[in-house]
């Protein structure tokens, strides 16, 4: 039973992924089943815990550096990934999603916030304490050029965390290293090779034979198929799956790729301006998203079906930089729902303000009072920072 | 399920490069591309043949008996053929390559001290070019790596270096330097010739490599395999030593092989003024030597150590250049 199950979904997930560039059959699409079985979610305690997370970066000037502003790349962002479970992270290009997973690792300080792994917070370790926690947390990269240092070959890329964390030597860390390769389907006498001898699939396998070298439980994968062809992509996806289910690895899987999250995660959160703005179960989501921002993003998904069934909502104006975020909802600028809130509400409760070159009348309270992200209606769990939205 | 065969088997099929049959390093590829054009191994044997008198002028062969010894009439013009045994019965005419190139003032074979003057030569460059490299490498990572305050005074000791002209700043070193006495681990030292000569060479000429080291480095710690190395655990001293230095050691290798042309060339000019070597030949002082031989039309002298230097010279820096073209990986567009 099991074992039909996992067949139907690994060939649905083929044969959808296959197809990825002109993608895919929307979300909501009723001709689909599910893509696996939804797990429950917030059982027991989470693996990892993040909490109001900033990362800001000073803006220097002048001889003496002084710092003249804050680019909020992360600006209070709040989750919690559960452990052999995957959330989601997407959003447009600058949102901050792939600085939440640097400063997770601690790759990028963080300004304020906290990460809670195992119940432990891991920002209060440092030296070796930290070098050894790190053996659990580990990233997986989006290019895969950049993330494997061309002067060392493939066996000393895999082998290197067995090295510095002082696991295996000489022979052993010679068969640990083939197995490794192995595992994400690459040949063993690939280990005396250089980087630039591969193509970007096989590169991102030595990636992820790297990252799971000291088999961690949580793995950051930072855009890890965006880079890659759509046939590669789905085999990708799918030894990431497969490991996932072999290993119980939890992921935090950053992508814009709106298709290719719902087909990996079990929980979904939308990003926009550093801020997670939106986050549910996966399918709870794209059946039924609540925030502005998510609307318009699911109706860019492009359909394989010429004759479109939804109208795409086109935003307007620009992503504004982070380094001056608009007051209020980071998002009332843009945001269409607003605009229409504003044509029923009474003249007192609204305020005219001018994005892209036009005027427009918009609530007070977006443009004075950031949203909290709070449950809306529909499924426990599913929050969204919206004043409009029930 | 046999999902660890699967993609192994449909990675064969599909998106694989070809593999050649052995691994290709960078460097593996560097000397493959050196290796098609046939003059750089003429440049390399020439190089050896300057390496090997080097080696030899260290041994007896070519000691100061040699060089120093009266071999013919003051200022000889060369000539193939001599006389031995003059004066005696069995005197005769046999080929003498002592009188190849000539002798100088005190009778003394040109061509002997030329060879010797290999020696000096290349010590002096090899040695100044090590310390500058060396100085230039780690404060070049250093900056590039830590940047903030480390980063702005390295970045400021080089600006001030560079801001005065380096033969002004190496002469004067060289003047500050010469025959001075100090006291170290209990004992007396004196800086003469050669460590004196190095030393104002290597300290005042660093700043290049630094600010080139500095600027790669700034460039690799972003790459995310220094990100990927983090996440790892590996610490800051395996980052920069066995993941940055790798990747820009081809400017150190350059700058190695040009810094040593520089050299010999400043050797000359510092014993031109009479800060080079003492008690022992040296192009530079043979040069020094020759301007006023010169107006006696004895030209040999100055003839055999420019020819020296120039054929050194051109040897490494075309060597140098086909290096630079081999390994930078701007140039081969891999970057």
């Amino acid at each position: 039973m099991q074992r039909s199950q996992e067949a139907q979904v690994k060939l649905l997930v083929d044969v959808r992924l296959d197809g990825a560039n002109q993608l895919s059959q929307f979300p909501s699409s009723p001709t689909l089943p599910a893509p696996a079985t939804p797990p429950p979610l917030n059982a027991g305690p989470p693996l990892l815990q993040v909490r109001n997370l900033r990362t800001w970066f000073p803006i220097k000037r002048g001889v003496f550096q002084r710092t003249v502003g804050q680019i909020k790349a992360v600006d209070g962002v709040s989750f919690d990934v559960q452990a052999g479970r995957t959330l989601g992270l997407v959003g447009e290009s600058g949102c901050g999603k792939t600085t939440v997973g640097r400063t997770i690792l601690r790759l990028i300080p963080a300004t304020t916030g906290s990460v809670t792994f195992k119940g432990d917070d891991f920002f209060a370790h440092r030296g070796e304490d930290l070098r050894h926690l790190r053996r659990q947390m580990q990233i997986i990269f989006q290019d895969p050029v950049s993330s494997l240092n061309p002067r060392m070959t493939v066996g000393n890329i895999v082998g290197e965390p067995l090295t510095v964390h002082n696991i295996a030597w000489g022979s052993d860390r010679v068969d640990r290293v083939a197995a490794l390769l192995q595992r994400v389907g690459l040949d063993p006498s690939y280990a005396s090779r250089y980087p630039h001898e591969f193509s970007g699939g096989q590169r991102q396998r030595i990636g992820i034979a790297r990252a799971l070298a000291l088999s961690p439980d949580f793995i950051v994968c930072d855009e890890p198929v965006s880079a890659l062809d759509v046939s590669i992509q789905s085999q990708i996806l799918n030894l990431l799956d497969d490991l996932q289910r072999e290993r119980k690895i939890a992921f935090l899987f950053i992508a814009h790729n709106l298709a290719v999250v719902e087909h990996f995660s079990d929980e979904v959160a939308v990003m926009y301006l550093g801020r997670i703005v939106e986050k549910a179960s996966r399918t709870e989501l794209y059946a039924n998203p609540k925030h502005p921002y998510t609307v318009a993003l699911l109706s860019a998904v492009p359909e394989p079906d010429p004759r479109p069934k939804k109208t795409r909502i086109v935003l307007s104006g620009e992503v504004p930089s982070p380094s001056k975020p608009p007051t209020g909802c980071p998002f009332h600028p843009r945001c269409p729902l607003t605009r229409e809130a504003a044509k029923q509400a009474n003249a007192a409760d609204t305020v005219e303000i001018t994005t892209a070159g036009e005027r427009v009348r918009v609530l007070r309270k977006c443009v004075e009072e950031v949203p909290p992200l709070e449950q809306k209606q529909g499924e426990p769990g599913h929050v969204a920072a919206c004043w409009v939205t029930r | 399920m046999s999902s660890a065969a699967t993609p192994a088997a449909v990675d064969t099929v599909m998106g694989a490069v070809a593999l050649s049959e052995r691994p290709r390093s960078l460097w593996r590829d560097a000397m493959a591309r050196l290796h098609t054009r046939k003059l750089n191994y003429v440049y390399a044997s020439v190089l050896a043949i300057y390496a090997l008198v080097a080696i030899i002028a260290f041994t007896p062969l070519l000691g100061k008996s040699v060089f120093d010894a009266q071999v013919g009439a003051q200022y000889a013009p060369p000539a193939f053929t001599g006389t031995v045994e003059q004066g005696t019965a069995n005197e005769h005419s046999t080929i003498r390559p002592s009188l190849w190139l000539g002798t100088d003032i005190a009778g003394r074979s040109v061509l002997y001290k030329l060879l010797y003057g290999t020696r000096v030569a290349l010590t002096v460059s090899l040695l100044a070019s090590i310390l500058s490299v060396v100085i230039g490498t780690v404060l070049g990572l250093l900056a590039g790596y830590y940047r903030g305050w480390v980063d702005a005074l390295i970045t400021w000791l080089y600006t001030t270096i560079n801001s005065i002209p380096w033969i002004l700043l190496m002469v004067a070193l060289a003047y500050a330097l010469k025959d001075r006495e100090f006291k170290m681990f209990g004992q007396e030292f004196k800086l003469v010739g050669i460590p004196s000569i190095v030393m104002a060479l290597g300290l005042t000429s660093w700043v290049g490599l630094c600010r080139l080291m500095r600027g790669e480095v700034l460039k690799h710690r972003e790459r995310d395999y220094v990100a990927a190395a983090k996440a790892v655990g590996a610490g800051t001293s395996r980052i920069i030593f066995r993941h940055i230095l790798p990747n820009t050691f081809h400017l150190v290798i350059i700058d190695f092989t040009l810094g040593i042309v520089s050299f010999v060339q400043a050797e000359v000019i510092l014993s031109f003024l009479g800060l080079g070597v003492k008690d022992q030949p040296s192009w530079g002082v043979m040069i020094d030597d020759a301007k006023l031989e010169l107006m006696r039309n004895v030209w040999w002298q100055f003839a055999g150590a420019t020819a020296a230097i120039f054929g050194l010279s051109i040897c490494l820096n075309f060597l140098g250049d086909a290096l630079r073209d081999a390994l930078d990986p701007r140039l081969r567009g891999v970057d």
